[in-house]
């Protein structure tokens, strides 16, 4: 590979010419304005912007545990909060228009009432967390995202049979 | 052209490719075809996740390798600064891991939100790790911006170079960033500080076949779009021969 392209090579072969336009940068003078890329920098300095305030307000503590609610900075009940918890066993109830159910972390136990079914794979026993507001002990969601832990099981038909017959009381198995 | 150019035959006329490419090229494809047999085929399903499992041997190898890219281009950037000669060699290596990380960053972006979408129930969300992700890609397409803004070569690298030292601390932040604050994105599962992997053993390999695959891919594009950018630097500066040439014929009729 030749990348000794040195300034110094260019016009090795010259005679007696002047060849003094080469003091002025010659790119510079050949070519226009880089407008591209002076539109993409603009662009990328507004998202960074907008990304940067999304990181001070949204995504520094992203979510209360349940038993943090009253009892945490940020996490005071009469304001918009996003809650995580695990959605209790047996608790789920859902009209078609409504969802109901009980959600519990470190001990402490909220209902939740969503307009709507969450989406994901939402299901008894699985982490979410609910974006809403607590009112007169019910928090109201109009948000459910469903956390996902970090493991990986395969799907074996097998095994799943196995768990039906000592889970009847509120207690998740994990 | 009667210059040192046209004695090494003009950029035009060039091919990025030699066997060790080709060779690895071959072995790119033939990886992937077995990635795609064993990730979307012979792995199980997720307990929880079900089939959507699958996209994680995308997303994961596709975060790291844009981890990766953007390390290569800090140690190249490095290079160029340190070095007394300034080999824009190195800067055309910093340019092209760049890219091809803002590719695979772009990946592992678009395979997580529909990965999202299907899990979580929501395509997107300012969490921790999405929102420092962001962030991330939004700072290597402006390194790459900074890259095309014009001048000398030299400029065009040294510019670059300071700015790819500065962006890459921004990996720390974003791969701790799901220790560091709750977030709804998990912790890493292979990748975490003293976790035992919790993950099926079948699971587990297609994901490092991924990974082994990605890397190759990744060796083979960077070794590729260096080529083709040196070819570029090429042609600017035979466009400034061009334009000597030019001066000279004007010379000549006066």
């Amino acid at each position: 590979m030749s990348h000794h392209l040195n300034d110094d090579d260019i016009g090795t072969s010259a005679d007696s010419l002047d060849l003094s336009p080469r003091a002025v940068t010659p790119r510079q003078q050949r070519k226009r304005r880089p407008w591209p890329a002076i539109i993409v920098l603009v662009l990328v300095v507004a998202a960074g912007g907008i990304v940067l305030t999304k990181f001070l307000t949204s995504a520094i503590d992203y979510y209360c545990n349940v038993n943090e609610i009253g009892a945490k900075s940020g996490c005071e009940a009469g304001h918009r909060l996003r809650v995580q918890g695990v959605v209790d066993k047996g608790s789920v109830e859902n009209d078609g228009v409504t969802t109901k159910f009980d959600m519990s972390f470190g001990g402490v136990t909220i209902p939740v009432t969503y307009d709507g079914e969450p989406g994901g794979i939402f299901k008894e026993c699985i982490p979410v967390v609910v974006h809403g507001i607590l009112a007169d002990g019910v928090f109201l969601g109009d948000r459910v995202e469903v956390k996902h832990s970090n493991e990986y099981k395969a799907a074996n038909p097998n095994r799943v049979k196995n768990e039906g017959s000592t889970s009847e009381g509120t207690a998740c198995s994990q | 052209m009667n210059t040192s150019m046209s004695t090494k035959g003009s950029p035009r006329d060039r091919v990025t490719g030699t066997p060790f490419t080709r060779g690895l090229g071959i072995l790119v494809l033939a990886g992937m075809a077995l990635l795609i047999v064993l990730g979307l085929f012979v792995s199980p399903a997720d307990v929880n996740q079900g089939e959507s499992v699958r996209i994680m041997y995308a997303h994961v190898p596709g975060a790291w390798l844009a981890y990766l890219a953007f390390i290569v281009t800090a140690v190249s950037s490095a290079a160029y600064l340190w070095n007394r000669t300034r080999s824009l060699t190195w800067d055309r290596i910093a340019g092209a891991s760049a890219e091809v990380g803002v590719l695979f960053m772009g990946i592992s972006l678009i395979t997580g939100s529909l990965w999202g979408r299907i899990t979580w129930g929501t395509y997107w969300t300012w969490d921790a790790r999405l929102t420092t992700t962001a962030f991330l890609f939004v700072t290597y397409i402006g390194y790459l911006a900074v890259r095309g803004l014009g001048g000398t070569h030299q400029q065009r690298a040294r510019r670059s170079a300071v700015l790819a030292l500065l962006a890459v601390l921004e990996i720390p932040l974003v791969h701790f960033s799901v220790e560091l604050w709750n977030t709804l994105h998990q912790e890493a599962s292979v990748a975490g500080r003293g976790t035992n992997v919790d993950m099926d053993g079948l699971m587990l390999f297609t994901l490092f076949l991924g990974v082994v695959v990605f890397t190759l891919m990744y060796v083979w594009l960077v070794l590729h779009r260096q080529r083709s950018l040196t070819l570029d630097d090429m042609l600017d500066d035979s466009g400034l021969d061009n334009a000597l040439t030019a001066r000279r014929a004007e010379g000549m009729k006066r």
